[in-house]
């Protein structure tokens, strides 16, 4: 089963793999913050390392969005490629917006956005 | 933070006054010093927290810059009635703002603009710094915050251990600067540099050489960008950040009672004369 799993995986585009990878890191950082961000607010310390952590995994999402869409503009795939550079620029206009009041408001709507680019990632399999 | 750190200092029928403003994540107890010497030298002296400061630390995320102008200029039309003088000083976030206020009061008679940090490229600013449009930018912002690390902005040891008790209790500062509290900061910034070229009034600029928050590059700014007859700047040698605590902070304090005293209608005749 898991050779099976292997297979598949093995015939995805790298940038894809990329793509499914940093956003599942990113997701499951949102997460952890929004559920767990009120008890450890005072440990300043492992915030800070945390937030440079998905900082550098959201650089990473970003060059692979990239990757992923100049890749789907050299094999013809246009609708891919003008889809997912949107997703380069949500995160800056969710947090143009966000306020300490509304962050976890604000947090689900990141983890949305993540999701539905993960999604759309999946669809391209 | 509940106890209120703010200072009003005056004496009888006294023409002159000059208003404070702290640092960021600091309070009135950093510029304390500098106001006492400030009324010693004949004038009314006022610094109040600023929004987000001296309550909790979650307050100072809900803060916007706009708060502090607000609040701060709000001050500054209260004693402008009451006073034939007043001059600003601020020291850090303190002296933005300052200049801020300057830029659209030109009856500001003068401005003490102490380690003013339009920049934030310190030498203690972390390796990591590169990331830091990421997290100012996106929702990162109210999850990071900015250690409070050696040396705390002072060069002399002493006072640094001192110091960083105090921090540590959070009595008297933040022991950390969260993200949202710099990205409101680097707003304001932005907007003061935007409107540099209106201040008018006599600017006594004070920068240590080896600041460890921000460079000597944000006083240079100031001083190239201001339209000011008047202006003057100090480099400090041996001082960090905090210049009213630090080492030289008897010689900062002579400089700004000189610099106002200069510029002051109602100096002593003595001081008038040199």
């Amino acid at each position: 089963m898991l050779n099976e799993v292997g297979k598949i995986i093995a015939h995805f585009p790298n940038s894809l793999l990329a793509i499914i990878l940093t956003n599942v890191i990113l997701i499951a950082g949102f997460v952890f913050g929004k559920l767990l961000l009120y008890k450890f607010e005072n440990k300043v310390k492992f915030m800070s390392l945390f937030t440079v952590f998905i900082s550098v995994v959201m650089v990473a999402y970003f060059i692979s969005i990239i990757w992923f869409s100049l890749s789907n503009l050299y094999n013809g795939n246009a609708v891919y490629a003008a889809m997912f550079p949107i997703f380069l620029f949500l995160p800056f206009i969710i947090g143009h917006f966000a306020s300490y009041e509304k962050i976890q408001y604000y947090t689900n709507v990141q983890i949305l956005t993540l999701v539905i680019s993960l999604l759309l990632a999946f669809s391209f399999i | 933070m509940a106890e209120s750190l703010d200072f009003e200092f005056k004496h009888e029928s006294c023409k002159r006054a000059v208003l404070l403003f702290h640092g960021m994540t600091g309070s009135p107890f950093e510029m304390k010093k500098l106001g006492k010497a400030l009324f010693e030298a004949d004038f009314d002296v006022f610094c109040y927290c600023l929004p987000g400061h001296g309550t909790s630390p979650i307050s100072i995320k809900t803060v916007r810059w706009e708060d502090w102008y607000i609040d701060s200029t709000s001050h500054y039309r209260a004693l402008s009635k009451a006073y034939d003088e007043v001059y600003l000083g601020g020291l850090c976030m303190g002296a933005v703002l300052a200049l801020a206020i300057a830029s659209e009061y030109s009856d500001v008679k003068g401005i003490l603009s102490l380690s003013t940090t339009l920049f934030l490229d310190g030498w203690t600013i972390p390796w990591y710094n590169f990331l830091m449009p990421m997290g100012l930018h996106t929702i990162l912002r109210y999850y990071y915050s900015f250690p409070e690390r050696e040396p705390y902005g002072l060069k002399n040891e002493v006072l640094r251990k001192k110091i960083a008790a105090l921090q540590k209790k959070n009595t008297v500062a933040l022991d950390n600067y969260p993200m949202s509290c710099i990205y409101e900061l680097l707003k304001m910034s932005r907007a003061a540099q935007k409107n540099m070229y209106k201040v008018k009034s006599p600017v006594l600029l004070m920068h240590a050489k080896e600041d460890d928050l921000t460079s000597p590059k944000s006083a240079e700014f100031v001083y190239k960008n201001i339209s000011s007859n008047i202006r003057e700047y100090i480099e400090l040698e041996n001082s960090y950040h905090l210049v009213v605590m630090d080492n030289e902070r008897d010689f900062v304090f002579a400089k700004c009672i000189e610099f106002l005293n200069k510029i002051s209608q109602y100096a002593p005749r003595e001081v008038a004369l040199c």
